[in-house]
């Protein structure tokens, strides 16, 4: 996912002058290419992420096209007002790309680990949220992104965990994308690294659908709609926390046009009590395979006593 | 009358703050011979245009002492007076700071140390263009405390932005008290030059001066990015403003601005 990404944004600078990158004295190896091909339209910032953000919102409003880098828990959630009031009040186009977003990070602790980025993003008038989950999403995504001249937070979370879709796709905003699991009574909604992981349940043997949501904001009420009307159950996954993430984004726009359950499944509101490697930590979180499958069936039966009570 | 006269603009300040019952007149007041000598002689708006491609770019960083900057924008004819008759009333456009999304505001301010980046990059842009734009960042002391300015100036000096220059309006005061009660700041001028600046310190509301470090500044085609430090009195103009920081708040009466608008037909 990182080769893409690193490839789209030398591939779009070339192709315009106009696109600068911009970033917070990270991405040491992932710019090699980009610095060597395009040394006058990099920028190093330095660390001061809260002065690049505000710089970039002064060369978009000179015309310059801005795609500024840090990691999610600095780009966004450290600059969220510059993100506000500097960008999107202004509605600039300025592309944000959040790296190692949720718990990637795993060893170096709460400093480096964003698990409400996407939670403080969302409420921002203006702003686009993308989500990408594997390679292609990436790219569909920065091309969604560079096209649409608005300021764009691009989260990018664990990179390694294989393609979830086999060949290039265009992505749309809002649009959820069907990646596993034939018709069945549940449908599961999952972003960036956790669609793997309900690939991997379903490939297991639980009966569910699966959606990859590239893109949270704006999101396609309509589709959720037509999907929620063939299932008796919605779960979301998301390495985010439970609040204000993917699963609140369903969870409200269900709330407006039905009564069917949705199973939030991320982060409880918690911060990670020790370190160790992102697979450690994933199931420190009861992030992983098995635990999902647990509280998915934990779920199910519990509704089943409600109903039953009723 | 000259363009842009300081007592003309004052007079439209209070008229602003009096229809508008609203608060910031000191801070507004201080700035009034910065913003003058800076639209009447150095800021380009080619065709008059305030959204020309290749205009020079003016930042008000201190968004509260906006009421200074709609005066001026109502004499360059991009604001009408309806609009300044009807400052605060509901549904009105203008805010009671920094807006861009009004023509002629750069940034949106008033969350201070946020313009002074956004002024950083547009000078930055403007070396990156090749063109000869100069932004002009107005910024507070108080606003000295936040650390983003002192991030901004470290990039200014690095990216060899000469094309920028900084104007701090040192009225003293902050929101809570004078600057030297709340967070020292020392000599400004001082830390702009140690910052890699061309700095100069000079009396903020003396036109002559203002206008002779401006032009000195513009011809250091140096590399270094340009500080004024420009020492002003806070409610400068109206006798029983100045320095007194309860302006920062206080709202006019029908009998103090009477009082203050007699001083202002007065004064010299």
């Amino acid at each position: 996912m990182r080769a893409a990404f690193s490839k789209a944004i030398v591939d779009a600078a070339k192709a315009d002058p106009k696109i600068l990158l911009l970033t917070g004295d990270h991405g040491y190896a992932l710019f090699d290419d980009f610095r060597k091909a395009l040394p006058d339209q990099f920028i190093n910032a330095g660390i001061a992420e809260q002065n690049m953000v505000g710089v970039a919102a002064g060369l978009a409003k000179a015309g310059f096209k801005p795609i500024v880098y840090g990691l999610a828990a600095f780009v966004p959630v450290r600059v969220l007002e510059q993100i506000k009031i500097d960008i999107c009040y202004e509605n600039l186009p300025v592309i944000l790309i959040g790296d190692g977003a949720g718990l990637v990070y795993s060893h170096l602790g709460t400093s480096h680990q964003s698990t409400e980025d996407i939670a403080c993003t969302r409420a921002i008038p203006g702003l686009t949220i993308l989500s990408p989950g594997d390679r292609f999403e990436m790219a569909a995504a920065m091309r969604l992104a560079l096209s649409l001249h608005s300021p764009v937070y691009l989260r990018m979370g664990k990179s390694d965990r294989g393609d979830i879709h086999s060949a290039e796709l265009i992505l749309s905003a809002g649009e959820m994308l069907k990646v596993g699991g034939g018709s069945a009574n549940t449908a599961i909604l999952a972003t960036g690294s956790m669609v793997r992981t309900a690939l991997d349940l379903v490939e297991q043997g639980l009966d569910a659908e699966v959606w990859s949501v590239p893109s949270i904001k704006p999101f396609n009420c309509k589709q959720l709609n037509d999907i929620a009307k063939n299932v008796d159950l919605i779960v979301t996954i998301e390495e985010h926390s439970i609040i204000g993430g993917l699963g609140a984004c369903v969870a409200e726009t269900i709330s407006i046009s039905s009564t069917l359950p949705v199973c939030r499944i991320g982060i409880e509101d918690r911060f990670s009590n020790a370190c160790g490697t992102w697979d450690y930590l994933l199931k420190e979180h009861k992030l992983d395979a098995a635990s999902i499958s647990y509280k998915i069936h934990e779920f199910i039966t519990r509704i089943k006593i409600g109903s039953s009570v009723k | 009358m000259s363009e842009f006269n300081s007592r003309q603009l004052r007079r439209t300040v209070l008229e602003m703050a009096y229809a508008g019952s609203t608060v910031h007149i000191g801070c507004a007041f201080s700035l009034i011979e910065i913003l003058a000598v800076l639209y009447r002689n150095h800021l380009r708006y080619p065709g008059n245009d305030p959204q020309a491609v290749e205009r020079d770019y003016l930042v008000l960083s201190k968004g509260h002492g906006v009421m200074g900057q709609y005066a001026c924008l109502h004499e360059k004819g991009w604001l009408p007076k309806s609009e300044l008759d009807n400052y605060f009333s509901d549904g009105s456009r203008l805010k009671g700071l920094s807006d861009g999304h009004v023509v002629g505001c750069e940034v949106t301010s008033g969350s201070l140390g946020h313009g002074l980046s956004v002024g950083v990059g547009m000078a930055l842009a403007a070396k990156l263009a090749k063109t000869d734009q100069h932004c002009y960042a107005i910024v507070g002391d108080g606003e000295m405390n936040e650390g983003t300015m002192w991030e901004a100036m470290l990039f200014a000096t690095h990216w060899s932005l000469d094309n920028l220059v900084v104007i701090v309006d040192e009225n003293g005061f902050q929101a809570m008290g004078k600057t030297s009660e709340v967070m020292k700041l020392g000599s400004l001028q001082d830390k702009f030059s140690a910052f890699g600046f061309d700095a100069v310190s000079i009396d903020g509301h003396d036109e002559l001066a203002i206008e002779s470090a401006l032009a000195q500044l513009k011809a250091n085609k140096n590399g270094m990015p340009k500080a004024i430090v420009a020492r002003t009195v806070k409610g400068k103009g109206v006798s029983f403003m100045e320095h007194q920081n309860i302006w920062h708040y206080t709202r006019l009466t029908e009998d103090s601005f009477g009082a203050a608008m007699a001083e202002l037909e007065c004064a010299q």
